[in-house]
């Protein structure tokens, strides 16, 4: 059983380039900014671009997002030396104590990129229907385990002609009881359940509930035959 | 832990310490014009003049680290003092702190690394370094070594990444810099304080830390 933790909740976010990342981080400062003391660290392939949208949204006080460079390396950066990201979150928290929420956003260079236990306590992976309807069905360990899987931009769907409940299905099928959120700004409904996800992890957290997992790497498994 | 493995250890770039988001001033020497073959000349230079007073301070470091209760507030003084451009500083700092985090993971209980909490700033990576050497039990030739190559390398690695450059060739670079980096090791050895350390500075390297550092698109550090 973990024990009650003496730091802020980290929470990474992870997924291909343009998936929506960068809007997912907005609304989570947006909805959740008022109820938990956040800050933001952001990995880019170019510095400062994800920092830049996210302090031009005006949804959290610019000092409280800070960017990360990772020698055109995101992927290291969250998972083979988080050492920048530590070093980043630590002055945050340390700034603007007592913190409640830090959100890392990863650089989105890679499917396969997930977080480092040692950076986040739980991490979101990111799809949107654009990418096509097939990407979930595909797997990875950030789809396939991560602590929750968002499929994002469903009103594009139409444009696209992806079904959004088969993809959802698709990564359902996958995820061995994880779980799956179709999410679209435009849909306030499904804004309401991506915070609440958020919540009720951290709530989790505090509690002393929560059991960070590893998505892994990209390694072969195999399934046992009786 | 014998001295040799601590000399791989922080000779390897896959320490995790954070250099991999550093580039040793190459991407702003690119921006203001620089190409790749300027590069040796541009690794040599460092060498010769940050790269000698550096190695100096992880030496220097190192030597107090060997007796108790030593002052190694001292050297990062005197280091900071060579050091005039604050991008270059805030980026050094950024390392120490990288190797400082580990070290008191893995020797938590060594004197020199908890006398890391005594600077009252963040360590330089000269000084992060020292402390680790003495930590691991490495001579003086291997932490000036350790340093300079360090440095060579962050350079050469970033290059691969900046430039059209075959990857054998940035390993050639390091290899052709093999005896100045001797010559340069071999005089850090020979500073017996702080307040005869040289102070031999890159004027150009401190003039693009600068302009770096205002820009908004970088892919490394500094």
């Amino acid at each position: 059983m973990p024990e009650h933790p003496t730091r802020p909740f980290r929470l990474g976010v992870a997924g291909p380039v343009g998936t929506g990342k960068s809007t997912v981080l907005a609304t989570l400062c947006r909805e959740l900014s008022a109820e938990l003391s956040m800050a933001v660290v952001t990995n880019d392939i170019y510095t400062d671009e994800d920092a830049r949208l996210l302090r031009a949204a005006e949804v959290l006080p610019v000092e409280r997002i800070k960017a990360v460079e990772t020698g055109a390396c995101p992927h290291t950066a969250i998972r083979d030396d988080i050492t920048a990201n530590l070093l980043a979150v630590e002055d945050l928290e340390s700034t603007f104590a007592p913190l409640e929420l830090v959100v890392v956003e990863s650089g989105g260079d890679n499917l396969t990129a997930t977080f480092s236990p040692g950076l986040v306590d739980a991490q979101i992976f990111c799809l949107d229907v654009a990418g096509g309807g097939d990407v979930a069905r595909k797997g990875g360990p950030g789809i396939e385990r991560a602590d929750l899987l968002l499929i994002n931009k469903t009103d594009l769907a139409p444009y696209v002609e992806v079904d959004v409940d088969r993809m959802v299905s698709d990564a359902v099928a996958v995820r061995d009881g994880f779980p799956v959120l179709a999410l679209s700004r435009n849909d306030p409904a499904s804004i309401v359940r991506l915070s609440d996800w958020v919540r009720q992890v951290v709530a989790g957290y505090r509690a002393g509930r929560h059991v960070a997992h590893d998505p892994g790497p990209m390694a072969p498994h195999t399934h046992a035959h009786p | 832990m014998p001295a040799e493995l601590g000399a791989l250890l922080l000779a390897d770039g896959r320490l995790p310490t954070g250099g991999h988001a550093h580039s040793g001033g190459l991407e702003p020497a690119l921006a203001a014009g620089a190409g790749p073959d300027d590069v040796p000349r541009y690794l040599e230079a460092r060498l010769r003049t940050v790269g000698l007073v550096e190695a100096t301070a992880a030496v220097l470091t190192l030597r107090r680290c060997r007796t108790a209760g030593a002052d190694v507030d001292e050297v990062q003084v005197a280091l900071r003092a060579r050091m005039p451009s604050a991008p270059a500083r805030t980026a050094s700092e950024l390392l120490g702190r990288g190797l400082a985090r580990l070290a008191r993971r893995l020797w938590p209980e060594h004197p020199a690394v908890a006398a890391l909490d005594s600077l009252g700033a963040p360590p330089l990576r000269p000084v992060a370094l020292g402390v680790v050497g003495a930590a691991v039990g490495m001579s003086d030739a291997q932490v000036a070594r350790a340093s300079l190559y360090d440095d060579a390398q962050t350079v050469a690695a970033a290059a691969l990444k900046l430039l059209p450059v075959d990857p054998t060739d940035a390993t050639r670079w390091l290899l052709d810099a093999g005896p100045t980096l001797e010559e340069i090791v071999a005089r850090a050895l020979t500073c017996t304080g702080p307040d005869t350390m040289p102070a031999t500075t890159a004027p150009l390297v401190e003039q693009y830390s600068l302009d770096h550092a205002s820009r908004s698109r970088r892919i490394f550090v500094a």
